[in-house]
């Protein structure tokens, strides 16, 4: 049981040094959510502006903000380390990888959540969505979502760490694999906001939490094989 | 019947592409070949000088 | 010399099975002639998904073994895979234009899983593309491989979802071959292209990974620095900086 216990020691020591960067890192993070928002506006000039055309859109256009400002975030807590080599260092001591991954995964989460939490807000806003009492539902779809995208942006991150053309290949790369998550996160999304009419909610919740699971197990095994090198 | 043009661009793709790659790889595996012997019969050589 | 006599066979199996599918089955009632486009985007698709399958095993086996030419068997499944997935998207456009009305339609599951498929496949070859040191290049490609397997399945899943919450199938499923309720000389042409090409895949699979095995050794002359300045300025911009390691450890 210490060894758990060793374990998230591990991945909270990483956790809150990544939080510490980010908190201090010269409004990086701040970019990224000032960047967020900005998309949503753009696709407002996209697709408006018709406002009821746009409402129906939002859950969708939610995701792909949070979708695009997450793919900046998680590749910004890697570039912490690969600028430094630091990531090397990481890869020496004799902790366990997967608490490594769990520990970036758990910053990448926080920092998902922080994106959230803006975006929401600006989508309520700008596309005129009616949230009434569909809190609870819409933060839970958020949880999910960020910890899934977490998961799979943790290892994708690390992947392309130290690669030439790594801008576009972590997208390149990711993309194709959060695309049920997405779709599930928008469902989820659409029923919340409209009263879950077919009662699909749960289905698409469940969905999720499935992908989270599957991500972080297999996330958390081969991590491992990133850093040996 | 006017399915027709739609099952030859189908086939005619397929087929005809995979049997493109087939050429290209035959063609790349010979080119490989030659160059993995060129490499050998220059190591084979009595080195005049070592680059090291 | 086995290989050659795979590859005649191979060959005459597709000439035979094609001609039969084209020329002497006859055409679906329903479908009319569109129907014989799934002659071939049946047997892509099957390949596409079995290359893939064989591409994440590869990937396994490797970390397992550390054994290069595990590598070499899962960039060959991934190239001749993506060829074959290309070809399952082509044919099912070509199919759905006359039958469905439409080349898109994102309510079949399959389609949709099988274009994320090919984007999984473009982006493993390229990502290994842009590696150089090929033990970190295999084993990087492995976990991708992996996590890619393991989300094709999830995506299949969520597009049916996807679709079954709106309105059950009315467009039709492409695969009606593979339904019981088929004629016989329908299911028996299917399978004679199936097995026609996947002794064509077969084929290409062995040579495409003698041509992966040479490229590596090439590719080692090349690190080791026996190969002249030419050669080196051909190669990649990276193999300066490779050499100065290689240097050091060559004897």
């Amino acid at each position: 049981m210490s060894a758990l216990r060793a374990d998230a020691a591990v991945a909270w020591a990483i956790a809150r040094k990544d939080a510490l960067s980010e908190l201090r890192g010269r409004h990086a993070a701040g970019s990224t959510l000032f960047f967020a928002a900005l998309v949503l506006l753009l696709f407002g000039f996209a697709l408006g502006p018709d406002s009821r055309r746009l409402a129906e859109a939002a859950p969708g256009l939610l995701w792909l903000a949070i979708v695009f400002g997450g793919l900046l975030t998680v590749a910004r807590l890697h570039q912490l380390e690969a600028d430094d080599d630091a990531l090397d260092q990481l890869a020496r001591y004799p902790v366990e990888r997967h608490a490594i991954y769990a520990g970036k995964a758990l910053a990448g989460l926080a920092a998902m959540l922080v994106l959230g939490a803006v975006v929401l807000p600006v989508v309520v806003i700008l596309y005129g969505v009616e949230v009434g009492g569909a809190w609870p539902a819409l933060l839970a779809t958020l949880v999910l979502g960020a910890i899934g995208f977490a998961a799979v942006g943790t290892f994708y991150a690390g992947v392309t760490v130290r690669m030439r053309a790594r801008e576009v290949m972590l997208p390149l790369l990711m993309l194709p694999v959060v695309a049920p998550l997405l779709l599930a996160a928008v469902k989820a999304t659409a029923a919340a906001l409209g009263g879950d009419p077919f009662g699909e909610l749960g289905a698409w919740l469940q969905l999720l939490a499935g992908f989270d699971v599957v991500m972080l197990i297999a996330g958390g095994l081969t991590y491992g094989h990133l850093l040996e090198e | 019947m006017t399915d027709w043009p739609f099952v030859l661009a189908g086939w005619g793709v397929i087929l005809g592409g995979a049997g493109a790659y087939t050429l290209l790889l035959l063609r790349r595996l010979r080119n490989a070949r030659q160059a993995s012997l060129a490499i050998r019969r220059a190591a084979d050589e009595p080195a005049p000088r070592e680059r090291e | 010399m086995k290989t050659r006599i795979l590859g005649a066979v191979a060959l005459l199996a597709v000439i035979a099975a094609a001609v039969n599918a084209l020329l002497i089955v006859p055409a679906d009632l329903n479908q009319g002639d569109a129907q014989r486009i799934m002659y071939v985007h049946v047997p892509s698709a099957w390949l596409g998904y079995l290359s893939f399958g064989v591409t994440a095993l590869a990937g396994i086996g490797y970390l397992w073994r550390r054994d290069l030419r595990l590598d070499a068997v899962a960039v060959s499944a991934a190239e001749i895979g993506v060829m074959f997935t290309a070809f399952a998207i082509w044919g099912g456009m070509m199919w759905g234009k006359p039958v469905w009305g439409v080349y898109w339609q994102w309510e079949d599951p399959r389609l949709t899983t099988t274009a994320l498929l090919l984007a999984l496949y473009v982006g493993y070859l390229l990502f290994r593309r842009l590696t150089d040191d090929p033990a970190r290049r295999a084993a990087r490609a492995a976990v991708v491989g992996i996590i890619a397997a393991i989300d094709i399945p999830i995506v299949h899943f969520s597009v049916e979802w996807w679709r079954g919450l709106h309105q059950r199938a009315t467009f039709g499923s492409p695969d009606k071959l593979l339904n019981p309720a088929a004629p016989a000389q329908f299911v028996i042409a299917l399978v004679a292209m199936v097995v026609a090409f996947t002794l064509a895949w077969a084929w290409l699979m062995i040579r495409r990974y003698q041509l992966a095995r040479i490229e590596w050794q090439i590719e080692e002359h090349g690190r080791l620095g026996r190969i002249s300045a030419a050669r080196r300025a051909a190669v990649a911009p990276q193999a300066p900086a490779a050499q100065a390691p290689a240097e050091e450890a060559a004897p």
